[in-house]
């Protein structure tokens, strides 16, 4: 039970690597968003599920337990509203895309 | 603004209320069966009051709509199951792609059609896109009945408005629409 | 258990390698999603200290700064979008 936990917190710990990697390396605003996006998903719900699990089995805290389930529900439900919000302001703000970008069908729109 | 109805309110209390319940760690003490009576009673004003205040914004359609067990059940299997599947998908793409050395990215904004009607169908799709890696919902517009979202991907497969919709939100909207209609 | 406590250093080793995107980001947007990004790590690294210690008063920090990590990200893109 508790190597479940240490691989839980293992591949936890993986995403949330690459996104940081991912973060520093992308070459634009919006590509940054995507790799925050790798850190806000997986990088949070491994942590959350094998601290469940622990303070479930090991701890016998169902307070704890219940707490970081609460967490966890409140991450998914908000993590994806702060970046719809942060990358429609960027855009709006001026942001520029990579010129790598391939198409923004977006500001053709907005132009018409 | 549209004003609230009531039973819009009643639910939107309902869930504050649950939230209260949870954070303040009574649920363990209801079980119990001594839940402390000036907690409950604080958490009710203030969930009631929230939900006065708040209802307007969340809910403009059948608030009652989930109180079905056949749609809560869809609801936990697609939360659990047909979304998880596609969240580990999308992390792996995306790990791979920061993480290798020549960064394969190919990004670009695309325009998808929805051919969901319900507020709530639209919010879950549009949340769901975003909550994958590698897509992020940038706006979304009505144009002649039909809607559209704009969709940030970091790899560009096609331009073309149905593939790139197939692409991105293929069983995320067969399931959503699965849920809500 | 020592290995909660390692897991939480390499999450605080995360996030201070984030602040380098948080000092040199040419825009807003960069330094506002580094922040988010930075206050998700050290809230798992509480969690992870919870964990280790068995005490739960860390998981209610974690969820206050979650709340407020939220609301900040969250005004600063209203802000940037001009309706602020």
């Amino acid at each position: 039970m508790i190597i479940a936990i240490y691989v839980l917190i293992g591949i936890s710990i993986f995403f949330a690597f690459a996104g940081v990697v991912g973060m520093l390396r992308m070459p634009d605003a919006f590509c940054r968003m995507q790799s925050s996006t790798n850190i806000s998903t997986f990088g949070v719900l491994g942590v959350i599920i094998g601290g469940i699990l622990y303070s479930a089995v090991f701890l016998h805290n169902a307070e704890m337990a219940v707490k970081l389930a609460v967490m966890g529900i409140f991450y998914i439900v908000t993590s994806p509203i702060a970046g719809h919000a942060i990358a429609k302001g960027a855009y709006h703000h001026g942001v520029k895309m990579t010129r790598k970008s391939v198409c923004d069908k977006y500001g053709e729109d907005m132009e018409k | 603004m549209k004003k609230a109805s009531f039973p819009a309110i009643v639910s939107t209390a309902i869930v504050c209320f649950i939230f209260w319940l949870l954070i303040t760690g009574q649920v363990a003490s209801l079980l119990r069966g001594e839940p402390s009576v000036q907690v409950l009673i604080a958490g009710a004003i203030v969930s009631a009051a929230a939900a006065l205040f708040s209802a307007r914004f969340f809910i403009h359609e059948s608030p009652f709509y989930l109180c079905n067990p056949v749609r809560f059940l869809k609801l936990i299997a697609y939360c659990f199951g047909a979304f998880v599947v596609e969240l580990t998908k999308a992390n792996v793409d995306v790990a791979r792609r920061a993480l290798s050395p020549s960064l394969p990215v190919k990004p670009g904004i695309v325009k998808v059609p929805v051919g969901l009607k319900s507020e709530y169908a639209q919010a879950m799709l549009a949340d769901s896109i975003t909550l994958t890696p590698g897509t992020i919902t940038v706006d979304t517009v009505e144009e002649d009945g039909k809607d559209y979202y704009y969709i940030h991907w970091i790899d560009v497969a096609s331009e073309d408005p149905e593939e790139a919709g197939e692409a991105i939100k293929g069983t995320l909207e067969k399931w959503v629409r699965r849920i809500w209609e | 258990m020592n290995v909660f406590l390692y897991a939480a250093i390499c999450f605080v080793v995360l996030a201070l390698m984030l602040m380098i995107r948080l000092i040199k980001g040419p825009s807003v947007a960069d330094r506002a999603v580094a922040a988010d990004s930075i206050d998700i790590l050290s809230d798992m690294a509480l969690i992870l200290y919870a964990l280790h210690t068995g005490r739960g008063i860390y998981l209610d920090i974690a969820l206050i700064t979650a709340v407020l990590g939220f609301v900040g990200s969250t005004l600063v893109a209203k802000y940037l979008e001009g309706k602020l």
